[in-house]
């Protein structure tokens, strides 16, 4: 079952910084400088921390991955914003 | 934990069992056929983890911590990482995660160590009497007896569990290693055999195992009960709307490059759109696409199709990583095709479902249908369970879609003014009239999305029971396609024209053919893809489960039935 996640990270070195956000993209959407929405399996949430703990420096790097619920009970709508409206982003087939 | 590469070869020679397999064979027969004889493997959230946590054991890590290191027992001499041993005589080979031994028996006696496995397992430690699992003890008793075998004393063996960082300590006890023999021969034996054990029996292991999906033990396990009165609900052990979905590229002379972890669709350097690498299940060019090596080599990596589509919509071919593996199945296929009775039985099935759908179809959706008709394809669908031939069921078929496609315009709702949707019978190559053109594009997808199902649980697309084969035609793709024609195109392009999805503006007429502009073909693969996500209520396993999932399953079904283990092949007609 998939499940909706928060993904935010500081992280302390440029190089690093870039990693992360380039790994990130693989596996959600780029909400917010550092921040991503994720819609995940579990087995993806394995590959994401696997990918990120190859990356980040234990002692200098925090990444947050907050768990907002299964993906059936929309917990996005739960989620309000303020200012510049925030698109969130569906799952569907890609047409270009 | 990588899948094993090379797998038991023809002829009598087995190969050497790697410990880790006569683990999965403790835990089920059926798994370890699975991933042993047929060469099939499945990933889920606890083998990634596991992988994860053995490439760590695997290698010596690249950056050392700034605490330094010394925690490590003092007394250890040997602290051996990944050793690789195998025993002919034992008939066994296995790569142990750590071997340690330790300085107070070392070199007591001469030329002999003791020293002890030590195996590494995601998650925390089991509270069981014995400390851990049958299938890990024994793994690990496996692990001994190699060691053993070199000349080391090894009286006892460690499992180190990762999540609770706790060690358990194995005793190579007389009952533990008679229980290990026991299990590999029984696991020679099975290797024989050319079929796999059956499934276990409402199994509180299945759920969490990751060949589930394909291995469907309670659907096959019910399958092949005979019901006589109330039949058990299957549990439901697939997820309903967890796939992958596919990326269409249509926008002529677009470049198809590898970003990372995502796939980035370029139009004269301009960046039209990206796509997850793990959220694509395949890849879909229509036209000339300009797609790079990296692409096309991560995406064969990953066992993710890609397919060659002309700008109208016509199936050119796909490109696919290598062959599945599981050969005695495309064995049974060619066998099963050979043989004009199987052909002829599965084909009337295949011929009745289809009618069965495109009459409940009718009755759904028609203002007002003829009960001539509906009657008259009731009798149809009886005369094609009964037909003597390919060639008069063929006949029956034809006569069946006539019927039904005389009342389809009946199904549409009234259009806006001007929009021609004049349906009046099928027609193609080229397509006359619009609905015509989108039933001609939503049938080459479906059979496109058959052909790369089919490829994917290892059958040949190529060789069908119904359709004959010519060439370049996917005859299986076609044959399973038939009784989802009216259920998932016909009742696309219904969806697409009653909502006002599709609309006059959408379609261009050049000499008496008709084309869907890219604008509209895009609507109307959203709405097709929509329709293919959607849950229904499994017909025969009375579960929630989306179309796309169905395919997989109904093809997997057909396996099942091809390799005889289920008496026959459950058709797909809803109610």
């Amino acid at each position: 079952m998939r499940r909706h996640y928060l993904v935010t990270y500081d992280i302390c070195d440029a190089k690093r910084l870039r990693r992360v956000f380039k790994t990130m993209k693989g596996f959600g959407a780029h909400l917010q400088l550092s921040v991503f929405q994720c819609d995940l399996p579990d087995i993806d949430v394995v590959r994401m921390k696997a990918a990120l703990t190859e990356i980040i420096d234990q002692r200098e790097d925090q990444v947050l991955i907050i768990d907002l619920g299964p993906t059936e009970s929309h917990p996005i709508k739960r989620i309000e914003s303020m200012g510049i409206k925030a698109e969130w982003e569906e799952r569907r087939a890609r047409i270009m | 934990m990588e899948p094993e590469s090379q797998g038991p070869s023809s002829g009598s020679d087995i190969p050497l069992l790697p410990a880790r397999m006569v683990n999965e064979f403790a835990y089920c027969p059926r798994l370890a056929y699975f991933e042993w004889v047929d060469g099939e493997f499945a990933d889920n959230a606890e083998t990634t983890e596991g992988r994860f946590h053995h490439r760590r054991v695997d290698q010596t890590p690249l950056r050392k911590s700034r605490k330094v290191e010394d925690d490590q027992p003092s007394e250890a001499t040997i602290h051996q990482r990944s050793v690789w041993l195998s025993s002919e005589r034992l008939g066994v080979t296995a790569k142990i995660d750590l071997v340690e031994g330790d300085a107070a028996s070392a070199g007591l006696a001469e030329g002999t160590q003791t020293v002890v496995p030590v195996d590494y397992k995601r998650g925390k430690r089991p509270h069981t009497t014995q400390g851990a699992w049958e299938p890990e003890l024994v793994q690990l008793c496996v692990q001994g007896l190699l060691l053993r075998e070199q000349g080391f004393t090894c009286e006892r063996g460690v499992l180190y569990f990762v999540g609770s960082r706790e060690r358990v300590e194995v005793p190579f006890d007389d009952e533990l290693i008679t229980r290990t023999r026991e299990l590999l021969d029984g696991m020679r034996t099975m290797t024989q055999a050319t079929v796999a054990p059956p499934p276990l029996v409402d199994s509180p292991k299945c759920p969490r195992c990751s060949l589930v999906g394909l291995c469907l033990p309670d659907e096959v396990g019910w399958l092949r009960a005979t019901h006589e009165g109330e039949a058990p609900a299957v549990r439901k052990l697939i997820p309903a709307n967890d796939d992958a979905l596919p990326l269409y590229v249509q926008t002529p002379g677009a470049k198809l490059g590898k970003d990372g972890e995502c796939l980035k669709v370029k139009d004269h350097d301009e960046v039209i759109g990206e796509a997850r690498l793990v959220e694509t299940s395949q890849v879909v060019l229509y036209g000339a696409i300009q797609v790079s090596t990296q692409v096309t080599q991560e995406l064969c990596k990953r066992g993710i199709p890609l397919v060659y589509c002309s700008s109208g919509g016509w199936f050119y071919g796909m490109t696919t990583g290598l062959l599945h593996k599981h050969v005695e199945l495309r064995r049974r296929q060619y066998a099963a095709a050979a043989d004009r009775e199987r052909c002829l039985l599965l084909a009337r099935r295949f011929v009745q479902a289809k009618i069965a759908n495109c009459r409940t179809l009718l009755r759904r959706n028609h203002r007002a249908a003829p009960d001539t008709v509906i009657q008259e394809l009731k009798c149809d669908q009886i005369q094609a369970g009964v037909a003597e031939s390919l060639e008069s069921l063929l006949g029956t078929e034809g006569t069946a879609a006539r019927r039904y496609f005389s009342e389809f315009a009946g199904m549409l709702k009234e259009a806006e003014p001007g929009a021609r949707f004049d349906f009046d019978g099928r027609n193609r190559r080229p397509p006359r009239d619009p609905v015509n053109a989108m039933l001609s594009l939503l049938y080459s997808m479906l059979a496109r999305e058959w052909t790369v199902t089919l490829q994917s649980v290892g059958l040949d697309p190529y060789l069908g029971f119904y359709h004959q084969p010519r060439y370049g035609r996917p005859a299986l793709a076609l044959d399973m396609m038939e009784e989802f024609r009216p259920l998932i195109a016909d009742s696309a392009v219904l969806t697409a024209i009653n909502n006002g999805e599709i609309r006059t503006s959408d379609w261009i007429e050049r000499m008496g053919s008709v084309t869907l502009t890219p604008d509209g073909r895009c609507r109307l693969i959203e709405t097709y893809e929509r329709r293919m996500g959607q849950e229904i209520t499994h017909p025969v396993f009375g579960y929630q489960i989306s179309y796309r999932r169905v395919l997989e399953v109904q093809a997997r079904l057909l396996g099942r039935y091809l390799l005889g283990e289920i008496p026959e092949l459950p058709p797909f007609t809803t109610r």
